[in-house]
């Protein structure tokens, strides 16, 4: 099966990107071992944003289109755009402690923008799991998942600007080794291990669109079952629905 | 904690938490499958 | 340009009716002004008694008390929809769907500034803060921000229209959202107060009005796919 290819494929990628990435590729000069988090941390970011792009754009999709595949693959997008979005937090936190001393800092836009990020879809997936009705489920999520889209570049932007007139000394941030200045061997690295992660969310987001159909499916039998069940029953079938 | 003990508890996280997360998909994908008969 | 009149003659009806049953005692201006009465209490006791500590701090508790409290009053001026099934008689008219929105919002609002304007008070007399010749940019910040509170409130309180766990989840949806809006009116708070030393107060007051908009505009584009069943 393509799909099982693919994960191979994805587990060899980041077999190799995480060795050349701890082992081959040397040490930051200014930042030491600690540098190398940000291949995972920078990866794991690109993609968490890419994830929550594919969930808003498939929420307009089902919008326009009403097509639950839409949904399932919205909805593939959020929660793995949840994982990813942690790691990047978690990364960025990891990296932070022996840079700057601390774990959290609040003049970084990227961590706390990517904070809020966390946030709005954790509050996303929260939504769906209480709304039993799957059309309903998708239209809700769908105009969450929009809005929370919207509202992402207004925090990272107005969270700059926060940052901006505080008017402190430069912050290191992890971002700062990939300016163009940057030797070859780290940007090299940086883009292998993004490539690798991709092929990985590729891969998770099949399999988690897989997941979204089969689970579709048995909630429509399920439905269907209790229908016929209660028929069956001899009641009468009014009223059906129950908590939507 | 030393820098490499940072850089292990990145990776580990992160590289731990694709495995887990993929390991999870597999079972929940397996549960979901057997009852097929209605498609 | 008559269908937008009749819009608007809609938006303003709806926004009618909510004050009627507010006023005929649906209290949730008053019970909400008590809460953000009491959240400024505690904010005293929490972050007292150093009275420098506390008036460097007001703008910030000014809006999250404005917050909280302006997420109580998002939930129980939006119990109509629960109640009676009004609203979703009106929304089959796909015209008017916007206008509820409006309407609605534009009820959020006036509670919202009201809430605003108290706390406001509430702050300059409890944190020693002068608002005197500052009057001005304070009340467009809290007009600004009333107004987003109260566009994003509606806008989730339709999404969670018969939603289980409705008091937990408006919250957690709504204040992420509102981050923009908070950093905006805290910043133009303080700059107000101070008197604008860095002439940042435009630029605050101008996300704010971007917020606003943007906001504006997604909830009414959407309101009317919350409203279909």
């Amino acid at each position: 099966m393509k799909t099982r290819i693919l994960g191979f494929a994805a587990l060899a990628a980041v077999v190799v990107a995480t060795v050349v990435g701890l082992l081959v590729v040397p040490a930051d000069l200014n930042q030491g071992d600690a540098q190398r988090i940000m291949y995972p941390h920078v990866a794991s970011a690109w993609l968490a944003y890419l994830s929550f792009g594919v969930t808003a754009l498939f929420g307009i999709l089902w919008l326009w289109k009403r097509d639950l595949r839409y949904d399932a693959v919205a909805l593939a997008g959020a929660e793995i755009g949840v994982m990813f979005t942690a790691f990047a937090i978690w990364g960025g936190m990891m990296w932070g402690r022996p840079v700057w001393g601390v774990f959290w800092q609040w003049e970084d836009p990227r961590l706390t923008t990517t904070a809020l990020l966390l946030a709005l879809y954790v509050g996303y997936l929260l939504l769906r799991r209480l709304t039993d009705d799957p059309e309903r489920r998708a239209t809700r999520a769908a105009i969450v998942g929009v809005v929370a889209a919207v509202d992402i570049p207004i925090v990272h932007f107005s969270v700059e600007w926060w940052r901006g007139l505080h008017q402190t000394a430069t912050i290191a941030s992890p971002e700062r080794a990939l300016d163009p200045a940057a030797p070859m061997v780290f940007v090299g690295t940086l883009l292998g291990m993004l490539g690798a992660f991709t092929v990985a969310w590729l891969y998770l987001m099949i399999r988690r669109y897989q997941l979204a159909r089969a689970e579709l499916a048995r909630e429509e039998e399920a439905r269907l079952g209790r229908l016929r069940a209660v028929q069956v029953a001899g009641l009468s079938s009014s009223s059906q629905e129950t908590a939507r | 904690m030393t820098d490499a003990g940072f850089v292990i508890a990145a990776y580990g996280v992160i590289l731990g938490g694709l495995g887990l997360y993929t390991v999870v998909l597999w079972r929940r994908l397996r549960a979901a499958q057997p009852s097929d008969e209605g498609r | 340009m008559t269908a937008l009149r009749a819009e608007a003659r809609v938006a303003l009806a709806i926004a009618r009716k909510d004050a009627v049953a507010e006023l005929r005692g649906r209290h949730a201006t008053v019970s909400t002004l008590f809460f953000a009465a009491i959240v400024l209490l505690l904010f005293g006791f929490a972050l007292g008694p150093d009275a420098a500590r506390l008036a460097a701090a007001a703008p910030g508790l000014l809006w999250l008390a404005v917050v909280f409290a302006g997420i109580l009053a998002v939930n129980r001026l939006h119990l109509l929809e629960t109640d009676d099934g009004a609203l979703e008689q009106l929304a089959m008219y796909p015209v008017a769907r916007r206008a509820i929105y409006a309407g609605k919002a534009l009820g959020g609002f006036a509670v919202m500034l009201v809430l605003g304007l108290v706390v406001l008070g509430a702050v300059g007399v409890l944190f020693a803060v002068d608002i005197g010749s500052a009057w001005l940019p304070l009340l467009a910040t809290v007009v600004l921000g009333a107004l987003g509170i109260a566009a994003v409130g509606t806008f989730y309180a339709g999404v969670t229209v018969r939603l289980r766990a409705r008091e937990v989840m408006l919250p957690l949806l709504m204040l992420p959202i509102l981050t923009p809006l908070l950093l905006g009116a805290v910043k133009a708070t303080s700059a107000a107060l101070a008197g604008d030393p860095f002439g940042e107060l435009a630029a605050w007051l101008q996300l704010l009005i971007a917020f606003d908009l943007i906001m504006l505009v997604a909830g009414a584009a959407t309101y009317g796919f919350l409203l279909e069943d």
